[in-house]
């Protein structure tokens, strides 16, 4: 089967509509809301699933391993094209963004229903998918960064959507803080913080995307794999490697991966639909989506004979220690959207691990699968908890699990939907797609037999044991237990507490659903994207697999490519982390804070990791309280002492100083002048005598 | 058509007295609306002008000096584009605004009343009558200051661009002079004061260089006929002079009370217009007639640069008033031109002068919604100021779209100027191999961070947040300030996706001197 591009005009204008439709809702949006608010929903929806029906059309074709590349003139001036991709890569990509899309956009009518700024809503979440399609589908890198900032962009105007600072939508506990940091933060103070944070990211991509058009000469993502010659040059130089490492600094920035995770906390102050799309599903997994993209075409150097391993251990790194640190967080925050935020980066985490150790292996294709299919099993899985936890929000009005409790009665459908979906994200053995996933990344991490595996591997074990636990405990705080004292206040004052709206349910009750039938086939859903990797990797990159599990899988049935240790390991943590959460906020046999408060080193860790392991205040210390006072002592003895005063006021001084001493001899009386002119006199005589 | 460069120019010369008799006798609207028509059909001529390539004219002036041409290259064409364009839509937009500031002057400079000892009262002047005065005053200075931009740019001669670099400098000084703020005579001293010294010791390099070549016709300036010792320090001094109007770092104390003290629509032709000028300066005396020494200088510039940007965004991170936020904001933008005119690259030549015309269209964007602000609001203190969004929806969105353009954030053309710009330095640097040029990428990626941090903080302190409770009855302002607002915000959109409209006249004219 080859590779082909098909010329058809009928196909390739699918891959254009695909993210050219949201942008032209985007534009459509607040024309019509104008005269009529309610449209403007249904025109949303619309034009999402439009998108998405546009992206599914190409799929039969993408499973058959055909890719489309179209081009159109751009800035001809300087010989630039824009193009789509639409590659087996891409298109599995822009289905599932394009469906979750529109499940999250049918989720909004209801959850942003009434909002008074409504029509702004619908203009950024349709920007915001034509943007993360334009990412995907893009063939070139500037015209995806266009796409990049684009996200970034929706991103800032939604976090800040609330832009009127209510109290109840800021996001941590008041009065909090961490090294005199104040961890409480309003709107429009967090998209500031993730726009300027992401940005830091995106200035590192842009450089490195400048090195890389300054010796290959084109952005094509095409034709950076066709020809090499750049790339020999470039690592004679040393800058290969940088180059790269500079272009995974815009998907760390992205993706939240350490150090720059902290923003994605604060961005849960946006309305939850944005965070179950935006900052669960769809565009923090554009780091990972970008990494997919740009793996492939550093590994196949290797057949070159360019080594880029650094590459790949720098990804594999921050993706672990990201796992690990996030999740540590998670099993503190009482606040249930911040507990799914740092869930979020941790699994990204896991991604990246896996495909930076795809990289570092003989078998790349493994990696690259088991990183890329569990970014798909999240975005259902998390957005779906997501949603869910936008119900809690929508019906208990607080954003903090201890206002929850003892719920699992008064919202039955959520209760079990979140099961399933939290389930998936601990990864519940054989049934959960996330199980599949994590395992194949447990698998890829353990046999990629580079000197790291063993320490990631245990890494990645850790966090699995962690995830299990703090999803049991969100779990158990918010449906288990007795009924916080907010809500039987909320009773009382005759709010009576009821199951979300048809419209909400529906949306996460189909990703939980799924998350538990993918799940159950999920072996095979993972083996089939494993084959397909396997040929598109070899027919666009050349990069060759060994087909060991094609013959041993049919002698030894099902299970057979699995890796028994993976699995095993899967399994003692999936039941160590359940366990634990089991015993603490299900059973609660034992009281959280009691047993933390028992002895020293437990309070001190929990202090640490409650305080975010003082890196949100480091950060706050050296890049905005330092420099901030930097530019007010500048301000204050520079620019105004020496340059305004000593420029402006000084020289007038200093001129009006001089005409006063030449007044000063301008008495006007004769006497004066006669002096003056003896003592003249005088001295040329003595001159004249000496 | 003939003679299009010459209408174009002396036109809004010749007619500004007959702006002033309008206004006075006729009245402040149909002032506005002669001065509208009068640049459109002048910006209509340079546009179409400037479709089919270069167009030049030239008419016999003086023996002493040589001939008066007016040139529309590559190099001009995007900054005459952008400089009418700009003082079209500001001659609307000054309408309410001037009304505003008309009507506040008239409560303290009108002459007050004068009751006669037979006890009737002598007619002092009327509302209606001052506003026309005043108004008429104001329209003909606006034509000559366009006037004297447009000539600036379009000058072939070094004595004639020098005489329109001083035409521009006069009507902005009186200007600031009669409308600004208050201490308004001191400040405009100050602004005429610096810029006219700055002109000065440009005038003293240019006519070093029209002397030692013997003619001051740009076609006969050719590098190899200065004597090496004269060459540099001309070079030098043209690069100082102009530094100084573009309020390069050391030379830039004037600009923020200039901009900060101006009535609005000049603010915002002097900050996105005039002081890019001198950008255009530099490209056309230094890059393309002295590209000799422009190479070996040409670090000191990226230098010059970075350090502008720095110290600009730093400031105005520190400032209260809105005006003087854009202000320091416009002497960091000065430094990302420098900054690219230092980069001796086609590319990010190309980009410096993309990030003019985005400049233009973002700090345009920036100064018209101050202005709004002022008018609506009547506060410019940041601190007082808070939540205007939900008040002023459509000032609000343009004043984003400007700040997305100034941050560099597509689809604004802010990102087309900038990663151009960017880039045209790291090429340089790899070319070279040259560490301090790649120091120096790094540091201009780092201050666009910077960049982005004042714009949004901005944007955060006026539009977002709380509402205060004396706000709440503002109201959106009028749509002779909105419509020029929403047509910048239009063209940097389109230009961001679809830059080619300017590049396909840049490029060629990079090219040609780069590669000559």
């Amino acid at each position: 089967m080859a590779t082909e591009i098909i010329a058809t005009e009928g196909e390739a204008i699918y891959a254009w509509m695909i993210w050219i439709l949201p942008f032209i809702a985007a534009l459509i949006i607040p024309a019509v809301g104008k005269f009529s608010k309610i449209s403007t929903g249904r025109i949303a929806v619309g034009f999402a699933a439009m998108s998405a029906i546009s992206a599914a059309v190409l799929l039969p074709m993408a499973l058959d391993g055909h890719e489309i590349h179209d081009q159109i003139d751009w800035i001809s001036a300087l010989g630039l094209k824009a193009g789509v991709l639409a590659d087996p890569l891409s298109i599995i990509m822009a289905n599932v963004v394009g469906w979750i899309s529109f499940l999250i956009m049918c989720y909004s009518t209801g959850y942003m229903k009434g909002d008074r700024d409504i029509v702004r809503f619908w203009f950024w979440m349709m920007f915001f998918i034509g943007s993360m399609q334009l990412i995907v589908l893009s063939d070139n890198l500037l015209q995806l960064f266009f796409g990049w900032e684009g996200v970034g962009l929706a991103s800032y105007a939604l976090i800040s959507f609330w832009y009127r600072d209510k109290k109840k939508h800021h996001v941590g506990q008041e009065g909090r803080s961490a090294l005199g940091v104040m961890e409480y933060f309003s709107p429009t103070h967090a998209g500031m913080k993730a726009f300027i944070m992401t940005k830091v990211g995106d200035i590192m991509m842009l450089a490195g995307m400048f090195l890389i058009f300054a010796f290959a000469g084109t952005f094509g993502l095409r034709e950076l794999v066709n020809e090499t010659g750049w790339a020999v040059e470039m690592s004679a130089q040393g800058l290969l490697v940088p180059a790269f490492v500079l272009l995974f600094g815009g998907a760390m920035g992205k993706s939240a991966q350490f150090p720059l995770n902290e923003w994605l906390l604060e961005a849960m102050t946006g309305p939850t639909a944005v965070s179950a799309l935006i900052h669960a599903a769809t565009m923090v997994k554009a780091g990972v989506f970008l990494v997919a993209r740009i793996g492939p075409i550093v590994f196949a150097l290797a057949a070159a004979g360019i080594l880029a391993n650094q590459f790949f251990e720098i990804i594999a790194w921050v993706g672990a220690i990201t796992a690990l640190l996030l999740a540590t967080q998670g099993m503190v925050n009482p606040e249930i959207k911040k507990v799914l935020a740092y869930s979020t980066g941790s699994q990204i985490g896991y991604m990246m691990m896996a495909l930076g150790v795809a990289g570092l292996s003989q078998q790349y294709v493994d990696g690259y699968t088991a990183g890329f299919f569990h970014m798909i099993s999240h975005a259902m899985f998390k957005a779906s908890l997501f949603m869910a936890a936008g119900s809690l929000l929508h019906v208990v009005g607080s954003r903090f699990m201890t206002d929850m409790g003892g719920l699992r009665k008064k919202m039955r459908k959520t209760y079990a939907f979140m099961w399933a979906a939290g389930l998936g994200l601990m990864g519940a053995p054989f049934i959960t797609t996330g199980f599949w996933s994590k395992d194949a990344i447990f698998a890829a991490v353990y046999e990629s037999g580079n000197e790291w595996a063993l320490p990631i591997f245990i890494i990645a074990v850790l966090t699995a044991v962690i995830t299990a636990f703090y999803t049991t405990r969100m779990i158990g705080m918010v449906f288990f237990g007795k009924e916080s004292k907010h809500v039987q206040k909320m009773e009382s004052d005759g709010h009576h507490i009821h199951e979300a709206p048809k419209s909400m349910w529906i949306p996460y009750g189909i990703l939980a659903v799924l998350t538990i039938g993918i799940g159950i086939i999920g072996f095979s859903a993972e083996e089939g994207i494993h084959h397909l990797f396997t040929e598109y990797l070899d027919e666009s990159f050349g990069i060759h697999s060994l087909h060991v599990d094609g013959e041993l899988s049919e002698s030894l049935g099902f299970l057979s490519g699995l890796n028994p240790i993976a699995v095993g390991a899967s399994l003692i943590a999936f039941a160590v982390g359940f366990g634990l959460g089991y015993i603490f906020y299900i059973g609660r046999w034992v009281d959280p804070a009691k047993f933390i408060n028992s002895n020293i080193f437990f309070y001190s860790l929990h202090k640490v990791i409650l305080n975010r392991w003082y890196l949100n205040a480091m950060i706050y210390w050296s890049f905005v309280i330092a420099p901030l006072w930097a530019c007010r002592a500048i301000w204050r003895y520079f620019e105004k002492t020496v340059i305004d005063t000593g420029m402006n006021v000084g020289l007038e001084r200093s001129v009006r100083f001089g005409a006063k001493v030449v007044q000063g001899t301008q008495t006007g009386v004769p006497q004066s002048y006669l002096y003056v002119f003896g003592a003249g006199l005088l001295f040329v005589v003595l001159i004249l005598l000496i | 058509m003939e003679y299009a460069l010459l209408q174009a120019v002396f036109l809004p010369l010749l007619l500004s007295p007959l702006a002033y008799i309008i206004g006075r006798y006729v009245g402040h609207t149909a002032a506005t609306w002669f001065t509208f028509g009068l640049l459109l059909y002048c910006t209509i001529l340079v546009i179409t002008a400037s479709i089919d390539g270069t167009y030049e004219e030239h008419y016999p002036w003086t023996e002493l000096f040589g001939e008066f041409g007016l040139l529309l290259d590559g190099l001009a064409a995007p900054f005459a584009i952008m400089i009418y364009v700009l003082c079209t839509i500001l001659a609307l937009y000054s309408k309410p605004y001037m009304l505003h500031k008309f009507q506040d002057f008239f409560k303290e400079q009108a002459p007050k009343p004068v009751y006669q000892s037979d006890g009737t009262t002598l007619q002092s002047i009327s509302l209606e009558k001052f506003v026309n005065r005043q108004s008429g005053v104001y329209y003909a200075l606006f034509l000559v200051f366009s006037m004297g931009m447009l000539g600036t740019v379009l000058a072939t001669n070094l004595i004639e661009f020098y005489i329109f670099f001083e035409v521009m400098l006069i009507p902005a000084f009186l200007l600031v002079g009669f409308w600004g703020d208050y201490p308004r005579l001191r400040i405009a001293l100050m602004f005429f004061f610096w810029t006219h010294v700055g002109a000065v010791i440009l005038l003293l390099g240019l006519l070093a260089i029209g002397l030692s070549v013997g003619s001051f016709d740009f076609a006969d300036i050719n590098e190899a006929d200065i004597p090496p010792d004269i060459l540099f320090p001309a070079a030098v001094a043209i690069i100082i002079g102009l530094g100084v109007k573009l309020a390069a770092f050391g030379f830039h104390i004037w600009l923020p009370y200039a901009h900060g003290s101006a009535p609005t629509p000049i603010s915002a032709l002097l900050s996105p217009a005039m002081i890019g000028i001198g950008a255009y300066a530099l490209f056309r005396l230094i890059v393309e007639f002295l590209p000799q020494t422009y190479a070996d200088l040409s670090i000191w510039l990226t230098i010059w640069g970075v350090a502008t940007m720095f110290y600009g965004g730093a400031m105005a991170l520190m400032q209260d008033d809105i005006k003087r936020v854009f202000a320091y904001s416009s002497i960091s933008q000065m430094g990302y031109l420098l900054f690219g005119i230092g980069s001796i690259s086609v590319l990010g030549l190309a980009g410096a002068e993309m990030m003019y015309v985005s400049h233009a269209l973002g700090k345009g964007l920036l100064f018209m919604s101050a202005g709004i602000i002022i008018v609506q609001v009547g506060t410019r203190s940041l601190s007082k100021l808070g939540g205007l969004g939900s008040k002023l929806p459509i000032t609000a969105v343009c004043a984003v779209i400007g700040a997305l353009t100034i941050m560099g954030v597509p689809p604004t053309s802010g990102f087309m100027g900038e990663w151009m710009l960017f880039y045209g330095v790291l090429e340089t640097a790899l070319e070279e191999g040259n560490d301090v040029r790649s120091l120096m990428f790094a540091l201009g990626l780092v201050a666009t961070v910077l960049t982005m941090s004042y714009m949004l903080w901005m944007l955060k302190r006026v539009f977002f947040g709380k509402l205060p409770e004396n706000f709440s009855k503002v109201k959106e302002g009028s749509w002779y300030m909105l419509s020029p607002m929403m047509v910048l915000a239009g063209f940097t959109i389109v230009l961001g996706i679809y830059p080619d409209i300017f590049l396909s006249k840049i490029m060629p004219y990079m090219q040609g001197v780069l590669g000559g």
